[in-house]
């Protein structure tokens, strides 16, 4: 929306060249933590993808409850997933033009766009769910979300419909990795250096 | 000016090259640099070193973003991995391992009645692999290569040896499998301007700083410097010929806007890869040429290729550092190479071990992907150990060559109106069998090695390769041994497609070294070729 980007990282302040010498270093600094743009009340908002989340910021193509299920799901397949802004990071991809994607299911023979994969596959699991537990994928506990996504993650449920349930865990759990681990904090995070030529100015 | 108006008011060059990547840039400049004028049409974007981003998220980016190509078979080709988009090709993301060809991967059906014959031997490439190993700049060590064909020794001195390479050594040692340093187009120290690596394994997001041999870095800038023109978004539709089909006259491309245009040229040069040049070449087709140009023989999308390729993954109490290095690896064994070492298992062909390669976390090779029925806890606990004690190392086996394996024209078309490919690819038998028992010696030798835990990743494509084969005979292959098509000789296909057989190594220095000697003979002949 014109007249209305935010950045959470000022990129300018008053003050002398020491202060706008800190503002470029924050500037940096925010673009190493990834800031990506998205829709909070109306507005387009510079921050990063768990912010995003904690924000509530708004998606592009995944619904309301889309989002509630890939949020459980994100965090059943790695725990830290869901609050490092897995369904941001889907969802903005999904938004992205097809050559411009980055979601690792471009080299997995499906065809862009992908957003009815991921769709579909989200509506079958909270199905799948409902059949089995009696409750959407959310409101089971977690015990019963592992049983349930180690079933998928081996076999097509009776029902399941959209691609095959393996193939979706496989390629949710891959999402999932990239959000938690593939980025500069996620590979900080696991004692190794990142050690980049050229940063990238977000995670993804 | 690279192109002149012609009389039909087309604009015309002296060659056209389809495709800006290994073999398309290397042309460009020796070419260009032969008073040529050359126009290179890149389907894809522009690209410069500040796309080459250090996340393995963006680098793929980098990978095939055009149209779909449709695979069918039980051992897919792997396309998009395989292949890139935009300037530089697939060569902008590739682990600059460059081993030569053995002198007995030319005559493999001669020898042993498997595959085909090239019509060249080691010999005719040898001084062309020696120049482009000084051109571009080989690190490695010909003396502990004791399998390695007669050539120069290397410019560079080897990739240092980082703990995940020790680790693994001492496998191949217990076993009494030799090794040697893994020869990469990887500077070692400066060369030729360029920079040193830091080994901090990112090659696969593209290398920016000018350590790895990408065309970015080497030939591309020697094509511009000399007079070449680069066009970008610039995607080839159609081959145009004489009325009566014996000659190439140019190209029909579409712009970034779709626009259509034409450009003349006395020579055409396909360098789009194995896949788009076999699809264009069909989609060529014309009433002297009904079943695609170049096509008399139908072998045009005949004995597609690609390495089955396999890893073997462990953990071990050492502290491996396998962030570091190269991702084509550290260290080579070629020891195996012999294409009767597996008979007894009903294997035939040459193989190598890529040895500790240096793995990131996450994306299609990152360490999370090698346990994918790991999730949660699990996944998180693996994660922690791995990224301490985590080893691998890639075979690279031969695929022997299929007529069966083939590309065709589907019916559905891209938005340019031209038909997709359709690729059809499965593993010969015995390459299967190939890759079975090197998969099973891998794991000896990670056992070896002292593995505390040892498995293994699925058959996966490396390389794409064939589509257009070269041969003596006009019957049985596309182009003669310099790439000019058999029935088009102002028609010239480059890259790995016109390898009748794919050998056990990668295949990126080969192309190189065939894009020089066809250039040389373009520049010598180019007065009777353009006649």
């Amino acid at each position: 929306m014109k007249g209305c980007l935010i950045s959470q990282a000022p990129l300018f302040v008053q003050g002398g060249a020491e202060k706008m010498l800190q503002t470029r270093r924050s500037f940096l600094s925010g673009a190493g933590a990834g800031l990506l743009t998205f829709s909070l009340g109306g507005c387009k908002v510079e921050m990063t993808p768990g912010e995003a989340r904690r924000q509530q910021a708004s998606y592009s193509i995944l619904n309301a409850e889309e989002v509630r299920v890939l949020d459980a799901l994100a965090e059943t397949l790695l725990p830290g997933a869901a609050a490092a802004g897995m369904a941001h990071f889907i969802d903005h991809q999904l938004a992205a033009a097809p050559g411009r994607q980055l979601l690792m299911i471009k080299y997995l023979g499906v065809d862009p766009p992908f957003s009815a994969f991921y769709q579909a596959g989200l509506t079958a699991l909270n199905v799948y769910s409902k059949t089995r537990y009696g409750q959407p994928f959310p409101a089971i506990d977690p015990a019963q979300a592992h049983e349930l996504v180690t079933t998928i993650s081996q076999e097509n449920p009776a029902g399941w419909e959209g691609a095959p349930a393996p193939f979706f865990y496989f390629v949710l759990r891959n999402d999932a990795v990239d959000v938690l681990y593939g980025t500069r904090a996620g590979i900080e995070g696991l004692g190794i250096p990142y050690m980049a030529h050229i940063e990238p100015a977000t995670p993804w | 000016m690279n192109q002149d108006r012609s009389d039909t008011g087309a604009d015309s060059t002296d060659v056209i090259i389809v495709g800006s990547g290994a073999a398309g840039s290397a042309l460009a400049a020796r070419l260009a640099e032969g008073g040529k004028k050359i126009v290179i049409l890149e389907a894809g974007p522009d690209r410069s070193n500040k796309d080459l981003i250090s996340s393995q998220i963006w680098a793929r980016r980098l990978k095939w973003s055009g149209p779909p190509v449709i695979e069918t078979g039980n051992d897919k080709i792997g396309h998009i991995f395989n292949t890139g988009y935009g300037v530089g090709g697939s060569a902008l993301h590739h682990f600059g391992v460059w081993p030569r060809l053995h002198p007995e991967d030319f005559n493999s059906f001669s020898s042993y009645e498997r595959g085909l014959d090239w019509p060249i031997a080691y010999e005719d490439l040898k001084p062309w692999y020696d120049q482009v190993q000084q051109e571009v700049g080989i690190s490695g060590d010909a003396e502990q290569e004791t399998w390695r064909p007669d050539g120069a020794p290397y410019p560079m001195g080897p990739v240092p040896v980082f703990a995940q390479g020790h680790v693994i050594k001492r496998g191949f040692d217990t076993l009494g499998i030799k090794t040697a340093p893994l020869p990469l187009a990887i500077t070692t120290r400066p060369y030729n301007g360029r920079p040193a690596c830091i080994w901090d394994g990112w090659c696969d997001a593209g290398c920016p700083t000018g350590a790895l041999a990408n065309p970015l870095t080497v030939y591309l800038p020697k094509a511009k410097t000399a007079g070449a023109i680069l066009t970008t978004n610039a995607t080839v539709t159609r081959i145009l010929t004489t009325r009566d089909g014996t000659l190439a006259t140019g190209v029909e491309y579409a712009g970034e806007n779709g626009s259509r245009k034409q450009l003349l040229a006395r020579v055409v040069v396909l360098a789009a890869f194995s896949v788009q040049n076999p699809r264009l070449l069909l989609a060529s087709a014309s009433e002297k040429h009904p079943n695609g140009l170049a096509n008399s023989s139908d072998c045009v999308g005949r004995y597609i290729m690609t390495h089955p390729a396999g890893s073997i993954y462990g953990l071990f109490d050492d502290e491996t550092l396998s962030y570091l290095g190269a991702v084509g690896g550290q260290l080579l064994s070629q020891d195996g190479y012999d294409k009767l070492t597996h008979r007894d298992k009903g294997a035939f062909g040459s193989y190598q071990w890529m040895i500790a390669q240096a793995v990131k976390p996450n994306d299609l090779l990152g360490i999370g992907l090698t346990r994918p029925d790991l999730f949660g806890s699990k996944l998180q606990a693996f994660m922690e150990r791995a990224i301490r004690g985590f080893a691998t190392m890639t075979a690279v086996a031969e695929d022997l060559p299929d007529t069966n394996n083939r590309l065709i024209l589907a019916d559905e078309k891209d938005h340019l109106g031209v038909p997709l490919a359709k690729v059809t690819h499965t593993t010969h038998p015995e390459s299967k069998a190939l890759w079975q028992a090197v998969m099973d010696e891998g794991q000896a030798i990670f056992k070896a090695a002292g593995a505390q835990a040892i498995w293994t990743g699925p058959q996966a494509p490396m390389h794409i390769m064939g589509g257009t084969i070269m041969g003596s005979n006009p019957m049985t292959s596309v182009t003669n041994s310099f790439g000019q098509t058999h029935d088009i000789p102002n028609l010239v296909i480059a890259g790995p497609g016109l390898f009748p057989t794919s050998g056990g190594v990668n295949p990126t220095y080969t192309v190189h070294a065939l894009a020089m000697r066809t250039s040389r003979h373009l520049l010598d002949n180019w007065n009777v070729l353009t006649a």
